[in-house]
């Protein structure tokens, strides 16, 4: 019994112990699942060697497992934030009903995804994909919103995108005679040089998972309406799945240069890929600022940074997708932590709607930690975990792609960033303390723990970002990709200057001591500390009925002055054609009239058609 | 040979004409003979299927006359397949319907099962025959008794169903009887695998009408467009496992009717892109129609015939993994069909207007209904790991051999639509507000055994698909081989292979 | 061992030397302002005085953690961005930590003090700090496009980003950047106006706007804190855009005290020189609304941008 097998097993196991042990004991459920999936990860990162393969045939078609050096950075992640979303998840859905549902689709994603990791054939990749996308399909309504919108969005996209993966295999296994992964790209399915749309058709597969314009439209509203703890993985780990399906598609394709043909192609798709990955942040972006519930924002701001993922992706070189691996790594431990945070102020609170709360900080200190640095982390500044990626994508765009304009796309988007991240702080932690929270808490032990454990990640990543570079590195070689110059804290570019994160970390360090000492220490009897209540406005005291808070229309400046960005909408092309084939098909049903002297007038007239054309249609 | 393949129609026959005499004795022996008979012929299936691997062919010459003056059953790999699978279909359904309606009075009683175990006679009588004759005498049993049952409750939509059925049945049954004539004008005999050797000396023009004809005719049973307007009305007004036995078993001996015509008596080139074009048409149509359905049973009516239309496709395209997937799919398609069918009139029974919407929330008071219809559903739609999803994969990996892109991308096409309206119902089932405390009719502990059972047969072909491959492969390559059907059938000398 | 005592020495020095020129150019300006406004003016040494008074006050009120904080990311951003800009070229005294970073660091770390600023007001539960906070931000957004259009361009042009490289390349070439590429030169003068948060762009803590926007609920040493703070990173600013396009200061071949005093003083001409230009123009303009300024920068400077990193892809 090999050490795939009994992961599998494990897992899918798990998920019917969860799903009857809800009906025997009531709340067991997240505790299983949680210790499940410890089990699993710890056997995965103990047994688990890189390079082995399995192989058994089923359905008479041999697929093949193993773990390479690529797949193993996206198991990081998705074992990593699944073990602490399970974690998290044993509080913060202990009141809910259909607990057993839950968690065993919640078990059911983490197989998908583990599958998808483990998957060196095309086949399997895809019954695991499939797994991986009717599991979270079952969780996006579990809240049971209006299904027909948000629930069945994702599944019709997700499907789309699927299928079309599907074409792609099928024509693959047609063309190059395989369905091994290894095999299918010696064999030139992705060269571009003939059946072009097979690689096509597989990136539109991974790029709905990975919400890519213009496929992205269902991603705002799942992640947002999904419970929270599944949203850590959904955005933090799915999402992921996508990259690793278009990291491998473009490195695959980037190794190719046969002929002009071939590199212009590819030249055309990088470029497209690029834009659309800085479209999509830029526009993704500048809705998240506009938002008012939390959960929105975040959801918005997820497909924000997935944007800059595959930007840093269609550049093709080390740097660039060094920059992008590591900004998934990244991005899944601060959105994971995000989403826990926002699903603790939920919890504590009962809304995350921005313009009802304000002024947690100082009734929830812990989880406003956790937040002040994802939010660091995410708006990539030094000296965190999000500064060095976006470090390295930059270097990459200046000094190794030719798409200038693109560089500029990106760092407006990451300037509004920044607008979206103080958007989230303010909103939930900062500002006027309200009557309506006053009896608000901090969220208990368990949430707090998988949150403070992400941050510290965080936190560690940044200052020593060759943690993560070394299997990320290992990964690209995998790929197929030479060796960028890194080390346990330098960063180095191309042209050869360096950003040396030890001296950062050390400036930053000292400095912080020695003021923050000075500032509390002089006149530290002097120091009064005083509520939100006690300010200045204009010298005067506000009285009671004062309206103190400002939450609304945060950005309305910056909305009146991008009027013309916000015109412009995806959804709504979408909902359109989504409209016409309603109507396309109402029209079909009504040739079922229900006349039966139709009917039968159908089959003479049928008769008559087949006698009058017969000589065409059944020529020997 | 242990056992001769005339039990399939001796037994039942007798048991049909013995029922009313037993009724007088014992008020329940009705509702039991078949259930004994049906469970015969499933000892009878393994024991041929077992016997037919090992030998090849299995034929029977009915009353001594020799084919082929004589009337012959044939059990090939094929056509043992599909019988098995009605033979056992045909006993969970008996099973299902044990008890179905808790009121219904004897001389109901009686119709109610002499019918239901006729027409599964009927169907497998059409799949074993190896007289074109003697075709058409079953498909007209079948015609009657499914005509019968669909206007079982006396009501006006029953009836209304019920004569709908019967105009177009009619047409039916008048086009084949037609072709057959004109086909023994031209050959001269009436034995299939006769037919088949002299087929060539037909002139074109004679037989493409011929063919046209049977295709008008076997497509109505088939339920392809335009033909199938019968079908919606028929299969939602049904009795539950009336409907269940049509979507299960009778369109499937359509269907083997239409293929064996085709494959073994006809050698016509255009025929097979004739199947796709058409499979293709009904298809699309019907998954349109089904979108936009608000009544449960006629949403499953519409999606049998997609499924249909997407067998024929995958017949037409005619090589050996296309074959072989298509019988992949009938099997599949009758499994999770039934049960489909099977919860689905469960869930019906407990909505008073019979529509989708109003079944929101009523997981919560029948959970395992409602499992096993959300199982149905992912498997009917093929997502792994149940498993629709291997004979989709098959179809699809069949026509891309073929470089055919335009039909794999109107199948997937069509099944983002399947999945639409499939996951609407199953996410009303479970996520809408329900009512809390309305009464619910809950199936007795027979309906959800057979239910169960098939529930467990989805998953294990799932998991674990070459259970059947190695029967399916047998079966596809054996259709595709005329040659030996033919001498196999006359040169059998001896009523005994 | 001496060469780390000597970086050190160096390190402390560039700090008070770029604090006290800070907070006297502040001093300078607002003389001149008042002169210019027919007033008298405060005395050069203002600033200083102003420091003295608010460090020395006996209570001082602090709103809560964030609050506390502010003032000390403002520092910490300052000194950072100090120790990672070259000073003077190459010299001995005040090498600091040049050779270890480089300009779209720089840029992320001036982000690390508005950012520190920002939560630290909004804690207060002020809205008119939370208001200034959003105005900012939003303009922040307006000027940072043609700024790091005007960034890009240079390091495109020179294939380099680290400051000390580019100053060199000035060196040697001996082309200021403000000629060699014209066009990025205007775009970042452009972006400098907002920067500097002179008039038109002053909306952010106009005191009869916003009650002096974020600053608004800090006093005490805390404010003190900041204003320093707020003259290192003048004083910064002004030395990144000298080095980038004014071929920076100091001679790299000669370190003796006469060279690098006179080092100093060129610096100091420089940026004092560069410092005039937004404070001319603040003198003389309305204030613009929030979404009249980042429309205006996304107009004309934009373009000059775009027309510099064209310059610098096909012109060079």
């Amino acid at each position: 019994m090999n050490i795939f097998f009994l992961l599998i097993i494990i897992l899918f196991s798990g998920a019917l112990l969860s799903f009857v042990s809800n009906r025997i004991v009531p709340k067991i459920s997240g505790i299983i699942s949680f210790l499940i999936i410890s089990l699993v990860s710890i056997l995965f990162f103990s047994q688990v060697n890189i390079g082995e393969t399995f192989q058994f045939i089923l359905g008479e078609i041999p697929m093949q497992y193993g773990v390479t050096p690529y797949t193993y950075i996206f198991a990081i992640i998705v074992l990593g934030l699944g073990t602490l979303a399970a974690m998290y998840s044993i509080e913060y859905m202990k009141d809910k009903d259909r607990l057993g549902y839950f968690y065993s689709n919640f078990l059911l994603t983490i197989l998908g995804m583990l599958g998808i990791v483990f998957s060196q054939d095309f086949i399997s990749l895809f019954i695991f994909w499939e797994i991986m996308t009717w599991s979270s399909y079952l969780l996006v309504i579990y809240n049971g919103y209006n299904s027909r919108n948000v629930g069945m969005k994702y599944m019709i996209f997700s499907a789309i995108g699927a299928y079309a993966m599907l074409t792609a295999i099928v024509s693959i296994k047609a063309n190059y005679g395989t369905y091994t992964i290894a095999e299918a790209i010696q064999n030139g399915a992705f060269n571009f040089s003939e059946h072009m749309y097979i690689p096509i058709m597989l990136l539109v597969g991974f790029a709905v998972k990975a919400a890519l314009m213009p496929l992205h439209v269902w991603a705002p509203n799942a992640y947002s309406k999904s419970p929270m703890s599944f949203t850590s993985i959904f955005s933090g780990a799915m999402s992921k799945m996508g990259i690793l399906g278009i990291g491998l598609v473009l490195a695959s394709a980037y190794s190719y240069s046969n002929n002009d043909d071939t590199t212009n192609y590819i030249t055309a798709l990088r470029y497209t890929l690029g834009w659309l990955g800085g479209i999509t942040a830029v526009m993704a972006t500048i809705y998240a600022l506009i938002q008012t519930d939390a959960k929105k924002l975040l959801a918005y701001s997820s497909v924000a940074q997935l944007g800059y993922i595959i930007v840093g992706l269609s550049t093709g070189t080390e740097l660039g997708v060094m920059a992008a691996l590591f900004l998934a790594v990244v991005h899944g431990i601060f959105k994971g932590a995000l989403f826990m945070v926002v699903g603790a102020i939920e919890k504590q609170v009962g809304t995350t709607d921005m313009t009802k709360i304000s002024g947690l900080i100082r009734k929830m200190p812990f989880t406003f930690f956790v937040a002040l640095v994802s939010i660091i982390a995410l708006a990539g500044v030094p000296p965190l975990g999000g500064f060095v990626g976006k470090w390295m994508l930059y270097e990459a765009l200046i000094t190794e792609s030719n798409n200038y304009f693109l560089i500029i796309v990106i760092f407006f988007s990451s300037t509004a960033a920044f607008l979206y991240s103080y958007r989230f702080l303010f909103g939930l932690f900062l500002g006027q303390e309200e009557k309506e929270t006053e009896h608000v808490t901090e969220a208990p032990i368990t949430m707090i723990i998988p949150m403070m454990i992400l941050a510290i990640l965080l936190i560690v990543t940044g200052a020593f970002p060759g943690i993560l570079f070394e299997p990320i590195s290992h990964g690209m070689h995998n790929l197929g990709f030479s060796d960028v110059n890194w080390s346990m804290s330098v960063l180095v570019n191309v042209w050869g200057e360096e950003s040396n994160m030890t001296y950062i970390n050390l400036s930053i360090g000292i400095v912080f001591v020695v003021i923050f000492a000075f500032l509390t220490i002089k006149g530290y009897k002097g120091t009064k500390n005083v509520g939100t209540k006690d300010i200045s406005t204009g010298g005067e005291i506000p009285t009671e009925n004062e309206n103190l808070t400002f939450q609304l229309d945060f950005f309305k400046p910056f909305e009146r002055a991008a009027a013309p960005l916000y015109k412009r909408s995806m959804d709504k092309i979408w909902n359109d054609l989504g409209n016409a084939i309603d109507s396309l098909s109402d029209f079909m049903r009504k040739i079922y009239s229900g006349n039966g002297q139709t009917y039968a007038l159908f089959v003479v007239i049928f008769l008559v058609i087949l006698l009058l054309f017969k000589d065409t249609l059944f020529a020997n | 040979m242990v056992i001769s393949p005339i039990h399939y129609i001796f037994v039942p026959l007798v048991a049909a004409f013995a029922i009313p005499l037993l009724s007088k004795l014992n008020k329940e022996l009705p509702r039991i003979i078949p259930g004994i008979v049906l469970f015969y012929n499933i000892i009878i299936s393994f024991v041929l299927m077992q016997e037919v691997n090992e030998v090849g062919y299995i034929s029977e010459v009915i009353a001594g006359w020799r084919a082929p003056i004589g009337i012959n059953l044939i059990i090939t790999p094929f056509s043992g397949f599909l019988v098995s699978l009605i033979s056992v279909l045909g006993f969970l359904i008996w099973l299902y319907g044990f008890r179905f309606k808790k009121v219904i009075d004897d001389g109901e009683l009686r119709s109610y099962n002499i019918l239901q175990m006729m027409m599964i006679t009927g169907a497998i009588g059409i799949i074993i025959t190896g007289d074109i004759f003697n075709l058409f005498v079953f498909l007209e049993i079948v015609a009657i008794t499914a005509v019968s049952l669909t206007s079982f409750y006396r009501g006006r939509d029953g009836a209304e169903a019920g004569f709908k059925y019967l105009l177009i049945g009619g047409f039916a049954s008048a086009m084949i009887l037609l072709a057959i004539l004109i086909l023994y004008t031209q050959v001269g005999t009436l034995n299939m695998a006769e037919i088949a050797e002299r087929m060539h000396t037909v002139p074109t023009g004679i037989k493409s009408t011929i063919l046209i004809l049977f295709i008008v005719g076997f497509g109505i049973e088939a339920e392809l467009f335009p033909l199938n307007g019968w079908a919606p009305d028929a299969y939602s007004q049904a009795p539950g496992p009336t409907s269940t036995a049509f979507a299960g078993i009778v369109v499937k001996a359509g269907v083997y009717g239409l293929i064996r015509i085709i494959f073994t008596l006809f050698d016509i080139e255009g025929a097979y892109d004739f199947l796709i074009i058409a499979g293709l048409i009904t298809m699309i149509i019907a998954e349109a129609a089904a979108l936009k359905q608000t009544n449960l049973k006629r949403m499953l009516a519409y999606s049998s015939i997609g499924q249909m239309g997407l067998a024929l496709i995958a017949f037409g395209i005619g090589t050996k993994e296309a074959v072989f997937a298509a019988m992949f799919l009938l099997l599949n398609h009758a499994i999770i069909k039934s049960l489909l069918f099977m919860t689905g009139s469960i869930l019906m029974y407990n909505s008073k207007e019979k529509t989708i919407s109003s079944l929101h929330g009523i997981a919560k008071r029948l959970p395992f209904i409602s499992i096993l219809f959300a199982i149905g559903a992912f498997a009917i739609v093929g997502l792994p790991p149940f498993s629709g999803f291997w004979s989709k994969l098959y179809i699809l990996s069949a026509a891309a051999d073929k470089e055919m892109i335009f039909l794999i991308v109107t199948i997937l096409a069509v099944s983002v639509i399947e999945i639409i309206y499939y996951f609407r119902v199953v996410s009303k089932l479970y996520f809408a507000e329900g009512t809390t405390n309305v009464e619910v009719y809950k199936p007795k502990i027979n309906a959800k055994i057979s239910m169960l059972i098939l529930g467990i047969a989805i998953f294990v072909i799932g998991f674990y698909p070459d259970l059947v491959t190695g029967y399916l492969h047998n079966a596809a390559d054996i259709l595709l081989d005329k040659a030996s059907y033919i001498q196999y059938v006359l040169n059998t000398d001896s009523t005994i292979q | 061992m001496e060469d780390l005592g000597l970086k050190i020495f160096g390190a402390i020095l560039t700090t008070f030397m770029a604090f006290a020129v800070g907070m006297t150019y502040g001093g300078i300006v607002r003389k001149l302002t008042a002169r210019v406004q027919n007033r008298y003016g405060p005395p050069v040494y203002q600033n200083f005085l102003d420091l003295l008074k608010l460090q020395s006050k006996k209570t001082n009120i602090a709103h809560g953690f964030m609050g506390h904080m502010a003032p000390v990311w403002i520092i910490i951003a300052a000194v950072t961005v100090l120790m990672f800009i070259p000073i003077l070229n190459g010299n001995l005294w005040f090498p600091n930590l040049s050779f270890h970073g480089d300009l779209i660091f720089l840029l992320y770390m001036m982000v690390f003090g508005s950012l520190g600023m920002a939560l630290g007001a909004g804690q207060t539960g002020n809205p008119n700090s939370a208001i200034g906070v959003t105005r900012g931000l939003s303009q922040m957004v307006g000027y940072e496009i043609p700024f790091v259009l005007a960034l890009v361009a240079l390091m495109i042009q020179y294939e380099t980003t680290s400051v000390q490289d580019l100053t060199q390349i000035q060196h040697e070439t001996g082309v200021w950047n403000a000629f060699a590429n014209p066009f990025a030169f205007l775009a970042a003068l452009f972006a400098s106006l907002g920067m500097f948060r002179y008039s038109p762009f002053d909306i952010v803590g106009a005191p009869a706007e916003l009650a002096s926007g974020p600053v608004s609920e800090f006093g005490g040493k805390y404010l003190g804190t900041m204003m320093s703070g707020g003259a290192v990173f003048a004083f910064i600013k002004l030395t990144l855009y000298v080095h980038l396009f004014f071929g920076g200061a100091g001679n790299p071949d000669n370190s003796g005290i006469w060279a690098t005093l006179a080092g100093i003083g060129i610096l100091l001409i420089k940026t004092f020189l560069l410092y005039m230009i937004p404070v001319f123009y603040g003198w003389i303009n309305p204030r613009y609304r929030t979404e009249q300024a980042i429309r205006y920068f996304w107009g004309w400077p934009t373009a000059l941008g775009i027309l510099g990193v064209l310059w610098a892809v096909y012109i060079y």
